[in-house]
């Protein structure tokens, strides 16, 4: 026999076992289940996971408690976003005291990163993938993602934050 | 471009559309004499070549007349007129009330009834409607200007000096002012706004101005108060309540009730005071308050918050 051969054999050997034996198991559990449905360890847990997510998409759908936003009504509403409204709500929540945004009367700060070309910018401060609704969930709540970051949670409504989002999506070219 | 321009927040400002005595009265002269001005051209332009096309001799009548009398006549009626206005827009029937505004590189500091109850304010000057007002005009540095276009003509704000300007708002609303003499760096960006309100707004204005700062009633404003006296705010800056007795800067004990931040420039809001906090330099270059970017995020986010939360 050449060298190792054996622990080949009994490699093969022992996975044969263990799927025999995994085999078996499920077999008698399946088995015990049918025989007495009283003692029904699979259902039970069937259902205990059943009710959970049931809770868990009641809580969901139910709960959009009163200043959350709604998250995926937002999707909806960015889909109509008017991008030309975008800087007007800029000028009107201060972004341009902190940002470089061109198009926007007045923004030349430089407390945060320039927002030119931002539709080609991959994560939102580095943490977000750039996805209309991650950026609308940016602008409306940073230190959400962010605890540390001087950008200010600025009351932005929804609406709002879906305009400048699509404002800043559509600026392309070269920071 | 979108938004607003360099004028700031507040309108345009005209003295075309007059809001105060001063301004309404003003605007007739200005029409009164541009009117006769037109006629007079005409008129000149008409006898040129009348004389031109008649080869006419010369007439010495004429020349005095037209070289002599009627000019003195002329200049005698505008003479009159204009100072007979200007005496009728100081001229009140009751005793006005007082404001002193003095400005500052790049602001102004109002106290309203500075004999009496002297109460101090900043940027935005609140007027009673119909009632006439004693604006005691200083400047704690250079010389400034004082004007508001739709309430009344401008004067000087001299160091060392006291001018005094009456003016009568006649409407309620908002009107756009700003520093007319080149006064610095920042000087562009010297606006204020002037607040006309009814005879109670004003009245409940000023005891407004009597009392504390609102509380800080949350974690994060009572952290952005802290913030304010650690950073040393303070030292400029008066907050009734939490640190008084500071004239460097303008009083901030209602800095967030203002429709503006920056001397009528910007809109108030959080964003706009964490950005100024933290790069006032940017945002108004030669301002006397350093910039405070060494503070840190979550700091200057709740000084600003704090801030906006004083109404
Ligand atoms: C007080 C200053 C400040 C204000 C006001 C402010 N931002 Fe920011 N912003 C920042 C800073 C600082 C960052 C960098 C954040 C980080 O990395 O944590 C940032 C990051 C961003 C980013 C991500 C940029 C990138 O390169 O990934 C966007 C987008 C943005 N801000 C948009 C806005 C908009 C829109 C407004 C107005 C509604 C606004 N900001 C107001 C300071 C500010
Ligand atoms: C060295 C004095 C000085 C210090 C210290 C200072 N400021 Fe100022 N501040 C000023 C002056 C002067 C102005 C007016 C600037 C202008 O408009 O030209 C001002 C303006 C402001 C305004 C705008 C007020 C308005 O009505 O528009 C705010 C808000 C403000 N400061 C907040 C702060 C905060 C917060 C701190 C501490 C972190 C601070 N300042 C520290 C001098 C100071
Ligand atoms: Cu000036």
């Amino acid at each position: 026999m050449p060298d190792g051969a054996e622990h080949r054999t009994f490699g093969k050997a022992g996975l044969g076992l263990v799927t025999v034996g995994a085999l078996a198991a499920t077999a008698s559990v399946v088995a015990w289940s049918l025989a007495s449905p009283s003692n029904d360890p699979v259902g039970a847990m069937v259902s205990r996971v059943g009710a959970g997510w049931e809770r868990l998409t009641q809580w969901y759908a139910g709960n959009p408690v009163a200043d959350r936003p709604n998250w995926s009504a937002m999707q909806v509403k960015l889909l109509d976003a008017q991008s030309d409204r975008g800087p007007d709500a800029m000028v009107r929540y201060g972004c341009g005291a902190c940002h470089v945004i061109p198009g926007v009367a007045g923004a030349r700060g430089t407390v945060g990163p320039s927002l030119a070309g931002f539709a080609d910018r991959a994560y939102i401060a580095g943490i977000l993938t750039n996805a209309p609704g991650n950026l609308q969930r940016w602008l409306i709540d940073p230190p959400l993602f962010a605890p540390d970051t001087a950008m200010p949670d600025m009351s932005v409504t929804e609406a709002d934050a879906a305009d400048m989002a699509a404002y800043l999506l559509s600026l392309t070219g070269a920071p | 471009m979108n938004g607003e321009t360099t004028l700031g927040r507040f309108d345009t400002q005209t003295a075309l559309v007059g809001a105060g005595t001063g301004a309404e009265m003003t605007l007739v002269l200005t029409v009164v004499m541009t009117v006769a001005a037109a006629v007079i051209f005409v008129a000149v332009m008409g006898v040129a070549w009348w004389a031109w096309r008649r080869e006419t001799n010369v007439r010495p009548w004429w020349v005095w007349t037209g070289g002599v009398v009627v000019p003195v006549i002329t200049l005698a009626l505008l003479v009159v007129g204009s100072s007979l206005t200007l005496a009728a827009i100081g001229e009140v029937d009751e005793e006005p009330a007082v404001i002193e505004v003095t400005g500052h590189q790049y602001w102004w500091d109002v106290i309203h009834d500075p004999r009496d109850r002297s109460l101090r304010d900043a940027n935005e000057i609140v007027l009673p409607v119909d009632q006439p007002v004693t604006l005691r005009l200083k400047s704690e540095d250079v010389i400034h200007s004082f004007w508001v276009p739709s309430i009344s003509g401008k004067m000087d704000m001299i160091p060392g000096r006291t001018n005094a300007l009456t003016v009568t708002a006649t409407r309620i609303g908002r009107f756009r002012g700003q520093c007319a003499e080149f006064c610095g760096l920042s000087h562009p960006l010297m606006a204020f706004e002037v607040v006309v309100v009814s005879t109670e707004n004003y009245a409940a204005y000023l005891d407004g101005l009597e009392t504390e700062a609102r509380d800080a009633d949350t974690l994060q404003r009572t952290r952005g108060r802290d913030v304010f006296i650690e950073a040393g705010c303070p030292a400029c800056h008066a907050i009734r309540g939490v640190a008084e007795g500071a004239r460097i800067g303008p009083d901030l004990t209602r800095v967030g009730g203002r429709a503006s931040l920056g001397a009528g420039m910007w809109a108030m809001n959080v964003g706009n005071l964490a950005g100024w906090i933290a790069d006032v330099q940017d945002m108004k270059p030669g301002a006397q308050m350093p910039s405070y970017n060494h503070l840190s995020g979550p700091d200057l986010r709740a000084v600003a918050h704090y801030l906006e939360s004083l109404k």
